[in-house]
Order: structure tokens, then C-alpha cells, then sequence
């Protein structure tokens, strides 16, 4: 599964926000097909982690390739345009505007009169009007609806429909099935699962390793900006990736020292 | 039919409040002034002024919508005078005219320039630049004469810019109809207008959207200036002449007229004919002090009061409205 | 003080302005900036635009702005003025500062209980104080009789004494009061947490709703006794007294190092500030050019000020 090249690889990443290291010489590749739990603390790195990768933070030092390219600039416009869809926790929609108008924000679907690029309403509302029934939203919430009126949960399924409907090669879930209800979370997991067997690399964020363990192949797990543990799900069990967290990788370092 | 009925309308048309002031207004000032305030001769008046702050007004709404804020028009409104009336005399006025554009557009690229490349906040950014043009129109005024002499205000293009009247209005009202109507359909049925109003709801969000945050509140700043320059040429074209103080304290009734007009100062949310609303009640005030005796300077008192409790009443009323 | 220490104050970019802008002036114009007549005018509105910028550095520093001070200087200045002849000169300075304080207070309660941006109540603080002005005096101008003139209370605030001054004295005696208020009470340990972090300020107890109010009626009160000085030195209302002295005081309070993210400035530096910009007025004067070349050079000033004191702290580490 892991073999040919890697789809998204991380080289000696360092990120600094003026003297705090957030990143300390992360290495660490992501295949196609693949599902990796990212998981540690709070405060681990992870999210920071994902953030260089969909172009939100760049890096101070250290390459990140994908598909065999060199990211030269990082802007999430990039990240987005190269097919990498990311739900993020706190951001990635705006409040003011009707679900519609979040479901394509920035990729608007446009219809051209005279060359004038006007904004193609029935499409924008047919296609998130659909997306929303199928994760689940209450009856009465339209697409014309501002955001704002939201729940968490219906908010996040907004966030994960998006990243779903448009084709992607990567979808980042970072922490989703915070605000979730069981019947929720399970559908999320169960989604996270079908993107990757379609042949997305999916990268899930969250700092509950027993959950994650169900679903990925591969946990990476991160501690004070720096990658502790890289292994696949077959060969450590979710108890022992959760005594590497707790001891902040002593054991690993213990591990590598007796090798 | 309750109220609760009517919740959703007011969610989405944040002008719904400053419409029932002003239609209240205009019953108000009609029934107290013995026909002095509602004559056609007035009204033009009104609406003529009305269009100048307008266009001021529809700059700023655009820039507040972006959630910076820019009150740097009123020296730029200025500048575009000055500069209109220093060139209409000598080359062609619809010449002069893009020249005061450019002039305007040059001085929001400026402002936008140093508020999105240097993070540092556009009221700041925006008061230094006001002071700086204003001190460069009150300095020209000293040494030049910025006037049109009588012989020369005439001709097509000099009366299409404000020098003249068709219908018997200002032709000024009908360059604010046209930019309100263009400008409405931009930011409402284009991309453009979708990634405006999400920059003021959540740049965060935005951004991460892959939106260039950046460029888009570096545009709203020079559509900006382009129209506070625009107003001032028109204005410019009104009188003919202009001195370094034109335009003193318009970025203020500007702002005022936002607000009037329920955009909401944190951004995201802009209504174009709601602040243009607010221009028309504020000129409506000034004019009806003007025609029932009360001598002017009660109008600055008056605005002050109103722009506190527009505010206030427009929260009030979105709160309501976004009660479940 | 340490080097460091003086390294990471907020005032540091007004230190350095103060020293290049001294060396520039003296080197571009020796004779002009070194008179007795340029520093005592320089020392009497430093004093003057430093009691009002001190203000508006505490309201910057909880993260609101308040643009009414002019208005509330012309407004106080007027009072006493006006009120003088029924009232007396200490009744009318206890009057002015009375007027000044409710100013403040009212907008203070409409931002807090209202919870309004600060922009816009002290926006329309700054037109209705104004048309106040305009409305209560007739657009005449007031002056002070001879008595009043002479009376002690007029003498001690705008004379001179030991051949400075008065206004200097007031200037640092109510400066150093208000530097100890805010370094060394809890109530200026709560005004820096509610700039800086209003909930976590909240979620330890602070009120920060009375700590806001508690500054914007000081910084009204600044305002209105730097009006009050003025007049004392020269009593001469015009309608138009204070006009633009929000922007100049904003400018002061910004050059001296404060943030508009709130939580950090420095009194001092407000004052320094102050000092640059009265100092720029009066060499632009002592040169020649035309007096509207100051408004302009403030604005510079103002913007190379914020831009620089933004990058000092990103540089210190700080999140701008």
C-alpha cells in the first residue's frame, strides 16, 4: 500500500512564530489511498502541522513536496487549486453569509454575460440544498440560510459536505467530530473511511487515538512540535500508541537507544 | 401575521430601520413646514447634496464591508475637487474628471497599500492620511485659485458632471443611481461581492478558503478613493469653485450614513441603499434646519445624538430579528 | 534600567523620535529652535496636548478609542469661560471638569451597556459636544475680565512660575500620579488585562466594564483640564477650540508606543509624543512653511509612528 511514491512528503520542517518553535524538524510522508491518524496533545503540533500543509503557515525552514513537487509558496488558494480540502476547526466559515454562499466561497460557479462573470444562484443553491439533506440538517435550515443560525454540528457537516463534494486528492479533518452527536461521529468516521477507499488521502486529526485506531492504517503521533511515533495500525495496538502519548515518547526514545 | 413573521425579512435587509426613519422623517418635516421643506426646488436641493455624500457614502460602505474603515474621503473628496477644477480649465472637464479619478483611486491604493502590507489598523492608517491631504489641498489653496471662470462653465461634459441639470435635477443624482445599481450588482451576483462580504464576516474563514484576503481590501480602498475623488469633481462642477476646507468632517457623515444605513462596522454587512438612506436622512436634517429657521449649528448636535442612537437602534433590531 | 528593560518599554520609538527629531531640528535650524520664545511655546502645548494624549493612551490601552476629545477640551475651555461670571473662577474650573467628566461618562455607558464600537459613540460624542459648543455660544467670542485674569486660580494654572511654565508643573505632577495608577494599582493591573485579554480579565473578575468607564471618564477629564489650561494662559474661546486636537492626540498617544490592539502603551511615551508633534507645529513655523504643512506632517508622522512601533513589536515578540 505504502509503496510508490508519496503523495504529500514533509522534509526537516521547522516553524517558528517569533521565538516560539512550533515545529521542530518534522519529517513525515502521506501516500494516496492511505487513511493516517495525525494524534497527540494539546498543543502538539498537529494542527500547526496541517496548517503548512494546506497553506495556511509557512514554514520557516524545511521542503514539503507534493506529488513529487516542490511547494515553493504556500497560500491556501494553492493548496486548494492542487485539490487539498481542509476542515478545520474553528474557521472556514463565515457567519454573515448563506450556506450557499460559504459552499462555494472562493470558487464560485459563474455564468458570463457579456464576459461578466455574475454568480450562477440556482446552481449554488441546488448543489448545497442537496448536500445538506444528505448530512442530515434540520428540514426547515435552507440554503439561503446564514450560516450564523447554525449548530456545531451543522456546521461541521457543512465543512465536511464541502471538502466531499468537490474533487479532491487530500482531505485534512482536523478534529471532526468535536460537537457531535454519536450518530454523527459515526457517519463522519464512516465518510473519513469511503474517501479513502475512492483513493484520497485522508489525514484525521484528533486526540483520541482509541477512535482513530478503528479506522486508519497508519498513526503518527506528535508531541511538543516534534513527531514521536510513525506506525502502522497492524503493528501497535491502540493501547500501546496511547502509552507512547502518555509517556511523551520516553518510550520511543528508550526503543531507538536499546536498537 | 405576527411579528415574528417579519424576523426574516429584517435578518436579510439590514435597511429596513433607516427606511421607516425616513419615510417618518419626510411625513414629519412635511407636516411641520408649511410646504418650505416639501417643494420641488428643495428636494432637488436635498438630492443634490444627497448625492455627493452618497457617493462618499457607498466608497465607505464597501471598505466598513470589508471590516476596515477609511476615513481618509473627506481630504480625498478634497483632492479630487481641486484637481478637477485645476484641470477643467484647461483641457477638457470628462479629461479632468478621470484625471480627479485616478487622483482619488491613487490615494485609496496608497491607504490600502499601507493597511493590508504593513497589518497595521486602517483608522490609523486612514486618519494620517487624511490629515496628510488635507494639510496638501489647504497648502494649493493658498498659492492657486481653484476656480472655473463663468465664460467656461458650460458645454456637454462640464453639466454631465455635476455643472448642470437634466429633469430638473442635479446631474449628479443620476452618476449616483448608475454606480449604485452597478455597484449593487457586483456585490450581491458577483464572485467579487461574495469574497467582500466573507472577508468582513471572517478573514480567518476567508482565507483559509483560499481567498487573497489582501487584495480584496485593497481594492474596496481604491474603489473608495475613486468615488470620494468622483464626488468631489462633481461637487466641484455644482460650484465651480473650492477652497482647502471642502469636503471638512464628509468622511464623518459618511460613516454616519453607514451606519444610518445598518452596515455593521465589524464588517460583513452592507447594505448600499440602506447607507445611501442614511445620506438622504442626513441632508433631509440639515435642510429642514436650514428652512424652519434653527440656526445650522444645531445640526452637528443633532448628528452626534443621531449617529449614537442609529447605531444602537440597528443592534437592537438585528438582535431581535435573530432571536429564534 | 536596565538596557533591556528600556529595550522592551513601549515608549522606546518615541525616545528614539525625540532624539533624531531634536539633532534634525537643531542641525537643519540652530537659531530658530533654540529661542526662549519656540521652547517656552513648545513646553506650554506639550504640556497641554500631553495631559490629553495621556488620556487617550489609557482609553487605547483597554482597546477602545475615543475620538470626542477635542470636542470635550473646546466644550470645558468654553465652560469656563462662559460660566465665569455667575459662577466665579473656581466654581467654573470645578464646573468645566464637572461637564468634561459627564461627557465621558455618558459615551462610557453607551459603549459598555449599549455595547457599541467606542468609534462610533465617541464620533457622535465629537459632533454633539461640538454643536454644543456652537449652539451655546452663538459663534461669539468670550473672553475673561480683568479679575478674572488675576485671580489666583487663573495665575497658578496658566502663568509661570520660577520663570516656566505653570502648565509643565501640572503636566508631571498628574502624570506621575497617573503612571502610578496604572503600574502600581490593581486598578491599572485590570485596565491592562481587560485591553489585553477582556475575557480572561472577565474570567478572573475584573469588571471590565467599570474599569472602561473608569478611563474614558479620566481621559474626558485630561481632556477637559488641558482646556481649562489653555484658556488659563490665554482666555479666548473660539467655537472652533480643540478642532482636530482627536487627531493630534490620537497621533501622541500612537507615536508614544501605544497599540490599537490594547493591553500595552506607556504614559511617557504619550507625552514624548506629544512633544514631537507640538515640536514639529512650531519648526515648521520657526521655518517658514505654510501653516497647513503641519496637519500634513502630522499625518506622516502618525503613519511612519504606527508602522514602526508595529514592527518594534513584532519584533519583541508581541502579537499585533
Amino acid at each position: 500500500m505504502t509503496n510508490g511514491h508519496p503523495l504529500i512528503q514533509v522534509k526537516n520542517l521547522d516553524l517558528y512564530f517569533g521565538a516560539f518553535h512550533a515545529l521542530k524538524n518534522v519529517s513525515v510522508d502521506f501516500h494516496a489511498g492511505e487513511l493516517v491518524g495525525l494524534v497527540g496533545d494539546n498543543g502538539a503540533g498537529k494542527t500547526t502541522l496541517i496548517r503548512v500543509l494546506c497553506g495556511m503557515h509557512t514554514p520557516t525552514s524545511g521542503e514539503v513536496y507534493f506529488d513529487g513537487q516542490r511547494v515553493e509558496k504556500f497560500h491556501p488558494k494553492l493548496a486548494i487549486d492542487q485539490g487539498i480540502e481542509t476542515i478545520q476547526q474553528s474557521v472556514g466559515l463565515c457567519d454573515n453569509l448563506s450556506i450557499a454562499r460559504n459552499f462555494y466561497l472562493g470558487r464560485e460557479p459563474v455564468r458570463r454575460i457579456l464576459g461578466i462573470p455574475f454568480l450562477d444562484f440556482t446552481t449554488m443553491r441546488d448543489k448545497s440544498t442537496r448536500v445538506i439533506r444528505q448530512f442530515g440538517l434540520r428540514d426547515n435550515v435552507s440554503a439561503d440560510d446564514e450560516v450564523e443560525r447554525l449548530s456545531g454540528g451543522e456546521r461541521q457537516s457543512v465543512k465536511i459536505g464541502r471538502a466531499v463534494e468537490f474533487r479532491n486528492r487530500v482531505v485534512i479533518m482536523d478534529e471532526p467530530t468535536n460537537h457531535l452527536s454519536v450518530r454523527e461521529r459515526e457517519h463522519v468516521n464512516e465518510l473519513a473511511v469511503q474517501l479513502k477507499k475512492q483513493g484520497l488521502l485522508v489525514i484525521y486529526i484528533t486526540h483520541d487515538i482509541f477512535q482513530v485506531h478503528k479506522l486508519a492504517d497508519r498513526i503518527v503521533i506528535m508531541e511538543n512540535g516534534e513527531k514521536i511515533e510513525d506506525a502502522s495500525t497492524s503493528k501497535m495496538t491502540a493501547e500501546q500508541l496511547e502509552e507512547v502519548i502518555r509517556q511523551g515518547g520516553r518510550v520511543v526514545e528508550r526503543r531507538e537507544a536499546l536498537s | 401575521m405576527s411579528l415574528a413573521a417579519i424576523k426574516p425579512v429584517v435578518r436579510r435587509h439590514a435597511e429596513i430601520g433607516i427606511l421607516l426613519i425616513a419615510v417618518a422623517l419626510v411625513a414629519f418635516f412635511s407636516a411641520t413646514s408649511d410646504g418650505r421643506w416639501a417643494n420641488a426646488y428643495n428636494f432637488a436641493t436635498i438630492l443634490q447634496v444627497t448625492a455627493t455624500l452618497g457617493l462618499m457614502t457607498l466608497g465607505v460602505a464597501l471598505v466598513i464591508g470589508t471590516g476596515e474603515i477609511d476615513i481618509s474621503v473627506g481630504s480625498t473628496f478634497g483632492m479630487g475637487a481641486l484637481v478637477y477644477l485645476w484641470l477643467a480649465s484647461r483641457i477638457d472637464p470628462s479629461a479632468a474628471a478621470l484625471a480627479a479619478v485616478a487622483v482619488g483611486a491613487a490615494i485609496g491604493l496608497l491607504n490600502g497599500l499601507l493597511v493590508t502590507r504593513t497589518g497595521t489598523p486602517s483608522l490609523i492608517i486612514t486618519l494620517g492620511t487624511l490629515m496628510i491631504f488635507r494639510g496638501i489641498a489647504i497648502a494649493l489653496t493658498e498659492g492657486f485659485s481653484f476656480s472655473i471662470p463663468y465664460a467656461a462653465r458650460k458645454g456637454w461634459s462640464f453639466e454631465i458632471l455635476g455643472g448642470g441639470e437634466f429633469l430638473g435635477f442635479n446631474t449628479a443624482l443620476y452618476w449616483l443611481i448608475l454606480i449604485l445599481v452597478v455597484l449593487t450588482v457586483v456585490l450581491t451576483a458577483m464572485p467579487f461581492g461574495n469574497r467582500l462580504l466573507a472577508v468582513g464576516g471572517s478573514a480567518a474563514s476567508a482565507h483559509s478558503r483560499g481567498i487573497r484576503v489582501g487584495r480584496i481590501k485593497l481594492s474596496a480602498f481604491v474603489i473608495c478613493g475613486a468615488l470620494a475623488a468622483f464626488a468631489g469633481t462633481l461637487e466641484a462642477g455644482k460650484l465651480g469653485f473650492a477652497d482647502g476646507s471642502m469636503g471638512r468632517l464628509m468622511e464623518l457623515q459618511a460613516i454616519a450614513s453607514c451606519v444610518l444605513g445598518g452596515c455593521l462596522l465589524a464588517g460583513g454587512r452592507v447594505s448600499l441603499i440602506g447607507a445611501l438612506l442614511g445620506a438622504f436622512v442626513l441632508s433631509s436634517i440639515q435642510s429642514y434646519l436650514v428652512v424652519v429657521g434653527v440656526a445650522p449649528q444645531w445640526f452637528l448636535l443633532f448628528l452626534g445624538i443621531i449617529v449614537v442612537l442609529a447605531a444602537y437602534g440597528d443592534q437592537s433590531l438585528r438582535q431581535w430579528a435573530l432571536k429564534k | 534600567m536596565t538596557v533591556k528593560q528600556l529595550t522592551h518599554t513601549q515608549g522606546l520609538g518615541a525616545i528614539i523620535g525625540v532624539v533624531i527629531m531634536l539633532a534634525a531640528f537643531t542641525m537643519i535650524d540652530f537659531s530658530g529652535w533654540w529661542t526662549r520664545q519656540t521652547i517656552a511655546n513648545v513646553v506650554q502645548f506639550t504640556a497641554i496636548l500631553g495631559f490629553v494624549a495621556m488620556g487617550q493612551a489609557l482609553v487605547i490601552m483597554c482597546k477602545e478609542i475615543d475620538l470626542s476629545v477635542g470636542s470635550v477640551y473646546g466644550l470645558a475651555g468654553v465652560a469656563f469661560i462662559t460660566l465665569e461670571p455667575t459662577l466665579g473662577v473656581p466654581g467654573s474650573l470645578l464646573a468645566a471638569l464637572v461637564i468634561a467628566a459627564l461627557a465621558g461618562l455618558i459615551q462610557a455607558i453607551a459603549v459598555v451597556k449599549g455595547q457599541l464600537p467606542s468609534m462610533i459613540v465617541t464620533l457622535g460624542g465629537l459632533f454633539t459636544a461640538r454643536g454644543i459648543i456652537y449652539v451655546w455660544t452663538g459663534g461669539s467670542v468670550h473672553n475673561f475680565s480683568e479679575a478674572a485674569r488675576n485671580h489666583p486660580v487663573t495665575r497658578l494654572l496658566g502663568g509661570e512660575l520660577f520663570g516656566i511654565e505653570a502648565a509643565i508643573f501640572w503636566l508631571i505632577a498628574v502624570g506621575l500620579a497617573l503612571n502610578l495608577l496604572l503600574w502600581a494599582t490593581p486598578f491599572g493591573n485590570q485596565l491592562l488585562a481587560t485591553g489585553g485579554s477582556k475575557e480572561s480579565a472577565e474570567s478572573r473578575g475584573v469588571r471590565s466594564d467599570r474599569v472602561k468607564v473608569a478611563a474614558f471618564v479620566l481621559c474626558a477629564l485630561l481632556a477637559g483640564f488641558a482646556g481649562v489650561l489653555t484658556l488659563c494662559d490665554r482666555p479666548q474661546t473660539h467655537v472652533t477650540l480643540g478642532e482636530l486636537m482627536e487627531l493630534e492626540a490620537i497621533s501622541a498617544a500612537v507615536i508614544g508606543g501605544c497599540l490599537l490592539a490594547g493591553g500595552r502603551g506607556s504614559l511617557v511615551g504619550a507625552v514624548l509624543g506629544a512633544f514631537i508633534v507640538v515640536s514639529f507645529r512650531y519648526e515648521l513655523i520657526a521655518l517658514g512653511a505654510p501653516s497647513s504643512w503641519y496637519i500634513t506632517f502630522v499625518g506622516v508622522v502618525l503613519i511612519v509612528a504606527v508602522i514602526f512601533n508595529q514592527i518594534l513589536a513584532r519584533r519583541l515578540g508581541h502579537s499585533v
